[in-house]
C-alpha cells in the first residue's frame, strides 16, 4: 500500500462503509517535549541537555482528551496514542494512556527527526496498526514549533486536515470542526472521515488522570516499533539543525519616575521619539 | 567610612526581621543586611507558611502554640504599622493530624494536653464528614512510585485523627516578612538590601562587624546570623563559630507541589491544613483551589544538599524559578492521589523548589556562639515559619541577657512566653546539645 | 534570475503592511520577486507591490468562492510548479499557518515557520525554538523551499520596480473531503496579536475583567492590540485568544507594554523578542522590571488614565499638524 509520487511515498487510506471495529480507531499522535518551565541548555552545538523534565506536549493533552471524549459515545472505538521518540518517550505514552488512550505505539528513534520524516513514520506506523477514523495531533509542538506535522501526515495519508481546532462534532460519515483562524475568526469545516485534526488550546480542558486512572494505565500495552521495521525510504527533502544557541536577552531597564502624569508623558515621548510607533 | 550600630542582623527573612524588630523595641540601633532586593525574598518566599501546633517535643508544641497567638494578633504585633503592600493574612482553616505510623501522634496528644492546645479526637467517619474526598486506607510505609510496592492495594484502615481548630497558614509569607520589616523600621531599625556579607570581622574573641561584597564595613558589638540556607556559610566566616557548634546546619533541597483540587471539592474555602504521615505529605489550600502538597521527607526520598550559592545562582536570586523534578512531582502527587482518589494530577509539575536550612536533628539552633557577640537563629529545618515572631522576641531577650553578662552556656536563659505563660529553657535550642532523638527528623520538627 | 515567490495577504482589500518587510527581505542580486495573490485583488495591489520591488504578480484563481485553504494551497503549489518558482516566503500569520504547511506538504518541500532571518541562497534560516529560549539555524534541503517569516523582523524599504500581472487559473483541484462551510467573526475586529506593532497587555494587577477597558482605551489612541497574561485568562477576565506567552500567542511587536504583569518565564516566552518592553507595576521586584527597557513603579489605575489622556493629546496634535 505504498507508492512513490513526486519523490515521496504516499499511503492510502480508503474509508470503508459500516462501523466495524477496525475503522473506529482514533489515533492520537503525541510528542515527548521538554517542560516549558525547564531551563534549556544547549549541548553539542545542535542539541540540548536532556536531563530535564519531558512531558506530553501541551496541545496533545487537548488531543487525547478530545479523543477520549469522542470514544465515550462509541463503545467499539479504540484510542491509540502514537509517538516517535527515544525509548524514554514511553512516559509520554503512559501519560496519554492515563488520560484515556487505550494503548500506545512507540516508534523508537535514537535522535530527533524533522517534521517530514516524523510525518512519514507516523503515517507508516498508523498504516501498519489499523485503519484510522480520526487522527488527532496537537496543533504544534512546544519544542521545535514546526506547525506542520499534522499537514504532512494528512498529505502522506491523502486525508483532509484542519488545524487549531476548538470544537469537534461527529457529523454522519464525517466530522464538523471549528478551527480558530485568528482571534475572533472561526472557520466551520466539514471533513469526511478519515481525517486529521490538529487540536488547539480552546478545544477542551485537559482531563488529567486520577490515581486510579494512572493505576489502570500501567497495565495498558505499548507496542515498540523500530524505525527499520517501517521501511521508510529517506525523503529527498529535509530540515537539519546546524546550530542551536541560547537566545540572548540583555536589556538595561531604565526607570520612569515622577507623578502618574509625568510617567504617562515620558511613555508617550518614548513611543514617539525612540520607538517611533506613534 | 565605617558605619556603627548596636546590632547587625544578617538576613531579612521571616526570622531575621522579627529579631531586628524586637531588638529595636528594646532600644538597640539595628542594621539588617540581606543579599536579596527585599525582605522575605529568599527561602521565606518558598515557605508553605503553615501554622500548626503538632511537634514531636513538648517544648516544640508550646513554642508553636505561642506563635499561633502572634499570628492571630498580627496587627497588634506589628503595632498597627502601615505597609504599602498590605498585610499578610492568617487563614485559620483548622489543622488535621491523621493518626498514622508516620507520626508519633500519641506523643503529640500528650504534649497538646500538657500545653493546653485545643483539639478533638476524630474517628474516620468524623474525618470523612469534614473531608469527604479522602480514602482512609492505610498506605504505610511511605514509598516511591518507582517501588512496585507503591502500587499494592491497601487492606487496613487508618484510625482517625486529631483536629485542632486553631491552625492554618499565612497567605503570603514574603509579605509577612515585609510587614515585620516595616514594623521594625517604625521602631528605628535600618534595612540594607543587595548587600552580601563576605566577612565577619572579629578581634580578641569578640565580633567587631561585617564586611560587604562592595567593601562596605559595618561595625557592631552584636552580629546575628539569620541567613537561612546560607547560615552555615556565615557561621564558617566567623572565627571559631562553626567549630564550636555540636549541631551543624546545611542547605537541603526541597520541593512543594501545587495540584488542582477535585472539581467538586471547594478546598480553598472549606478545606483544612492536613498532616498525613501515612503518605508522608502535608497539604493546605492555595489560591486557585489548589492543594499545596509538602513532603514530610520520608526516608525513601533522596536528599540533596546543594551549595546555596550555586542553587540560587542565575535564577533571579530565589528558588521560585528553580526546577521541580518529574520524579518528585509524581511521588508527592501520587501519594496524595492515593488519599484523594478524585485528585487529578496534571502532567506539568507546578510548585516551588527551595532550600531548608536543615540542622542535624531538624530542631533549630537559637543560641549564642563561641565568638563573643555573635548569635545565631539557624537550622530552622522548614518548620519554624510559624514560630518566627516568638523567635524574634526570644532571641532579642537572649541577646540582651547575654550582652548584660549572662553565661547562657552555663546557666541557660529562661524565656517566658507572654501569651501561654510557660517558661522555656532556651538551652533546648543550644548549639552544644547532643542530637535530640525525640525529634521527628523531618519538617515536623 | 532566481524567482522568489511572495505569498501576499490582504486586509480589507489592501496588501498587509507586513508583506513589504517580507519583500524587502527577499530582494537581492539576481532575484526576481514574484507576488503570488491567491483569490485576491491582484490588480489593485499592483502599485504598492511595485513600490517594493515586485517584478511579477501572479493572479491565482483557485476557483474558491470563499476562504478554502486546502484549495488555495493546492493552487499556489501548482502555480509555483508551473512558473518554476522554487522558493516561497509567506507570513507566519493566521492564513500563513494554514497555507504554508499545506503548500509544503503538497510539494514535499521543507518549511520553517516563524523565521527571524532567511538566507535564500544557502537555504538557511534562523528561528526560535524551545519557546524562545534558543535560536536555531536550520538548513533546508529539497527541490522547493517554503519559509514562514515572523512579521516585522525586517523593516520595509521601498525599491520601485515595474510588475507584470500573470493570470493563473487553477482547475486541477480534486476534492479531498475538506470544506469550509462557514466563517464566523465575532465582530470585534481585533488585530491579530502576533502582527501588532504595539501591544499593551494586562495581568494580575488589572484585578478584574472590567478594568481591561483601561487598556483598550489606551490602545485605541495608538493603534495597539490588547494582550493578557495567563493569570488574566485563567481568571476569565479576557478570552484565551488574547493570551500572550508560552501557551498563548507569541508576539514580536516594536513595543510591548506589560501592565500589572509580573513577567513569569512562560510569559516571557511569548514576548521576549519585542524590540522594546515597557513595564508598569506596583512591585519594583517583579521579574519583568529587571528584564525590560523602561519600567515605572506605580499604580496602573493612576497611570493608565493619564496615559490615555497623553496619547489622545499626542494624536490630536498630530492630526492638527
Amino acid at each position: 500500500m505504498k507508492r512513490v509520487c513526486c519523490g515521496r511515498p504516499v499511503f492510502f487510506v480508503k474509508p470503508e462503509s459500516g462501523m466495524n471495529r477496525k475503522i473506529m480507531n482514533i489515533y492520537v499522535c503525541v510528542k515527548h517535549v521538554p517542560d516549558s518551565a525547564a531551563t534549556i541548555t544547549v549541548e553539542g552545538g545542535t542539541g540540548i541537555n536532556e536531563k530535564i523534565t519531558f512531558l506530553l506536549n501541551p496541545y496533545d493533552e487537548h488531543a487525547v482528551t478530545e479523543a477520549a471524549r469522542i470514544k465515550t459515545g462509541l463503545p467499539d472505538a479504540e484510542v491509540v496514542a502514537v509517538c516517535l521518540g527515544k525509548p524514554t518517550a514511553e512516559t509520554t505514552l503512559r501519560a496519554a494512556m492515563a488520560m484515556g488512550a487505550d494503548r500506545g505505539i512507540l516508534i523508537e528513534t535514537d535522535r530527533p527527526q524533522d517534521s517530514i520524516f516524523t510525518a512519514l513514520a507516523l503515517a507508516a506506523a498508523i498504516q501498519s496498526d489499523g485503519r484510522p477514523w480520526i487522527i488527532f495531533t496537537g496543533k504544534e509542538s512546544i519544542d521545535s514549533e514546526g506547525m506542520q506535522t499534522q499537514f504532512r501526515l494528512a498529505e502522506n495519508l491523502s486525508l483532509p486536515v484542519a488545524t487549531n481546532v476548538i470544537k469537534v462534532d461527529i457529523d454522519g460519515d464525517g466530522v464538523r470542526v471549528e478551527s480558530e483562524r485568528e482571534a475572533g475568526t472561526i472557520d466551520v469545516i466539514r471533513m469526511t472521515a478519515p481525517c486529521v485534526i490538529g487540536a488547539g488550546k480552546g478545544l477542551n480542558t485537559p482531563n488529567y488522570p486520577t490515581f486510579p486512572d494512572i493505576v489502570k494505565s500501567r497495565k495498558k500495552p505499548v507496542r515498540r516499533i523500530g524505525l527499520a521495521d517501517l521501511a521508510i525510504e529517506s525523503p529527498a527533502a529535509g530540515m537539519q539543525i546546524q546550530e542551536l544557541v541560547p537566545a540572548v536577552e540583555q536589556r538595561t531597564p531604565r526607570a520612569l519616575t515622577g507623578s502618574a502624569a509625568d510617567i504617562a508623558a515620558q511613555i508617550v515621548d518614548i513611543l514617539k521619539n525612540e520607538a517611533k510607533v506613534i | 567610612m565605617t558605619k556603627k550600630y548596636d546590632a547587625i542582623i544578617i538576613g531579612a527573612g521571616v526570622i531575621g526581621a522579627p529579631i531586628a524588630y524586637e531588638l529595636s523595641k528594646m532600644g538597640y540601633k539595628t542594621m539588617s543586611v540581606d543579599k536579596l532586593p527585599d525582605a522575605g525574598e529568599g527561602s521565606t518566599a518558598g515557605s508553605c507558611a503553615i501554622v500548626r501546633a503538632h511537634y514531636s517535643t513538648e517544648d516544640g508544641v508550646a513554642f508553636a502554640y505561642e506563635g499561633f497567638k502572634y499570628w492571630l494578633d498580627w496587627e497588634n504585633y506589628l503595632d498597627h504599622v502601615k505597609d504599602e503592600k498590605g498585610l499578610a493574612k492568617f487563614m485559620n482553616t483548622g489543622s488535621l493530624l491523621i493518626k498514622s505510623q508516620g507520626h508519633k501522634w500519641q506523643n503529640v496528644k500528650k504534649h497538646y494536653d500538657a500545653v493546653g492546645v485545643k483539639y478533638k479526637e476524630l474517628t474516620n467517619e468524623e474525618i470523612l464528614e469534614m473531608v469527604p474526598v479522602l480514602d482512609l486506607h492505610e498506605f504505610w510505609p511511605v514509598k516511591r512510585p518507582e517501588d512496585p510496592a507503591f502500587w499494592e492495594e491497601p487492606t487496613k484502615m487508618l484510625e482517625g485523627g486529631l483536629f485542632c481548630p486553631e491552625g492554618g497558614y499565612v497567605n503570603d509569607p514574603t509579605l509577612s516578612a515585609h510587614n515585620i520589616m516595616r514594623a521594625a523600621e517604625a521602631k528605628g531599625a535600618t534595612f540594607m538590601f543587595n548587600a552580601e556579607v563576605v566577612k565577619i570581622r572579629a578581634a580578641e574573641g569578640k565580633v567587631q562587624g561585617i564586611t560587604l561584597a562592595d567593601g562596605t564595613e559595618i561595625d557592631a558589638p552584636v552580629v546575628v546570623n539569620c541567613a537561612g540556607p546560607h547560615s552555615f556559610k556565615i557561621n564558617q566566616m566567623a572565627p571559631g563559630v562553626w567549630e564550636g557548634c555540636n549541631i551543624k546546619t546545611k542547605a537541603l533541597r526541597h520541593e512543594v507541589m501545587y495540584c488542582p483540587a477535585p472539581e467538586d471539592y471547594d478546598y480553598i474555602n472549606k478545606g483544612y491544613h492536613q498532616s498525613d504521615g501515612d503518605i508522608g505529605c502535608y497539604v493546605r489550600p492555595e489560591v486557585g483551589n489548589l492543594f499545596l502538597i509538602g513532603s514530610e521527607d520520608p526516608e525513601c526520598d533522596p536528599k540533596e544538599y546543594p551549595d546555596p550559592d550555586e542553587f540560587y545562582a542565575g535564577r533571579g536570586g530565589h528558588g521560585r524559578d528553580n526546577q521541580l523534578t518529574e520524579e518528585q512531582w509524581k511521588a508527592q502527587c501520587y501519594r496524595l492521589g492515593r488519599r484523594i482518589p478524585t485528585l487529578k494530577v496534571p502532567n506539568q509539575p507546578k510548585g516551588v523548589c527551595d532550600l531548608y536550612d536543615c540542622s542535624d536533628d531538624w530542631i533549630p539552633v537559637y543560641d549564642k556562639s563561641d565568638l563573643g557577640g555573635f548569635y545565631m537563629a539557624v537550622g530552622t529545618s522548614g518548620n519554624q515559619y510559624k514560630n518566627a515572631p516568638v523567635v524574634g522576641r526570644m532571641m532579642a531577650e537572649l541577646i540582651d541577657a547575654c550582652e548584660k553578662g549572662l553565661d547562657h552556656d552555663k546557666k541557660p536563659f529562661q524565656y517566658k512566653m507572654k501569651y501561654i505563660g510557660r517558661t522555656l529553657n532556651v538551652g533546648f535550642f543550644s548549639r552544644k546539645r547532643e542530637i535530640n532523638y525525640n525529634s521527628s527528623f523531618s519538617v515536623n520538627g | 534570475m532566481n524567482s522568489i515567490g511572495l505569498l501576499i495577504e490582504f486586509n480589507d482589500g489592501r496588501v498587509k503592511e507586513a508583506n513589504f518587510g517580507m519583500a524587502t527581505a527577499a530582494r537581492g542580486e539576481n532575484r526576481n520577486l514574484v507576488a503570488l495573490v491567491a483569490d485576491g485583488p491582484a490588480e489593485d495591489a499592483q502599485a504598492v507591490l511595485e513600490a517594493y520591488g515586485v517584478a511579477r504578480i501572479v493572479n491565482i484563481r483557485s476557483g474558491n468562492r470563499s476562504w478554502d485553504p486546502a484549495r488555495q494551497a493546492a493552487a499556489v503549489a501548482a502555480a509555483m510548479q508551473k512558473l518554476e518558482i522554487d522558493s516561497l516566503i509567506g507570513l507566519t500569520s493566521p492564513s500563513g499557518r494554514e497555507l504554508l504547511p499545506r503548500i509544503a506538504a503538497r510539494l514535499g518541500a521543507p518549511l520553517i515557520m516563524d523565521c527571524i532571518d532567511i538566507d535564500l541562497e544557502a537555504h538557511r534560516v534562523r528561528t526560535s525554538q524551545y519557546s524562545g529560549k534558543t535560536i536555531a539555524t536550520i538548513a533546508l534541503t529539497g527541490s522547493h523551499f517554503i519559509y514562514g517569516m515572523r512579521a516585522n523582523v525586517v523593516p520595509a524599504l521601498k525599491e520601485p520596480a515595474e510588475a507584470e500581472i500573470i493570470d493563473f487559473s487553477f482547475d486541477g483541484y480534486q476534492d479531498t473531503g475538506y470544506e469550509v462551510i462557514e466563517t464566523r467573526t465575532d465582530g470585534s475586529g481585533a488585530h491579530y496579536l502576533a502582527e501588532a506593532d504595539i501591544i499593551i497587555s494586562g495581568g494580575r494587577g488589572l484585578k478584574r475583567a472590567e478594568n481591561f477597558k483601561l487598556l483598550f482605551d489606551c490602545a485605541r489612541h495608538m493603534n495597539a492590540s490588547v494582550g493578557a497574561s495567563r493569570v488574566a485568562v485563567d481568571n476569565g477576565w479576557v478570552p484565551y485568544a488574547m493570551q500572550v506567552g508560552q501557551t498563548g500567542v507569541k508576539v514580536n511587536p516594536k513595543v510591548y507594554m506589560a501592565v500589572g504583569i509580573s513577567g513569569s518565564v512562560q510569559h516571557f516566552a511569548g514576548m521576549k523578542t519585542a524590540r522594546m518592553i515597557i513595564a508598569i507595576n506596583t512591585d519594583e521586584n517583579a521579574a519583568i522590571m529587571a528584564n525590560c527597557d523602561y519600567f515605572a513603579v506605580g499604580d496602573l489605575f493612576e497611570i493608565l488614565p493619564e496615559l490615555e489622556k497623553a496619547l489622545a493629546a499626542a494624536k490630536r496634535s498630530k492630526e492638527v499638524a
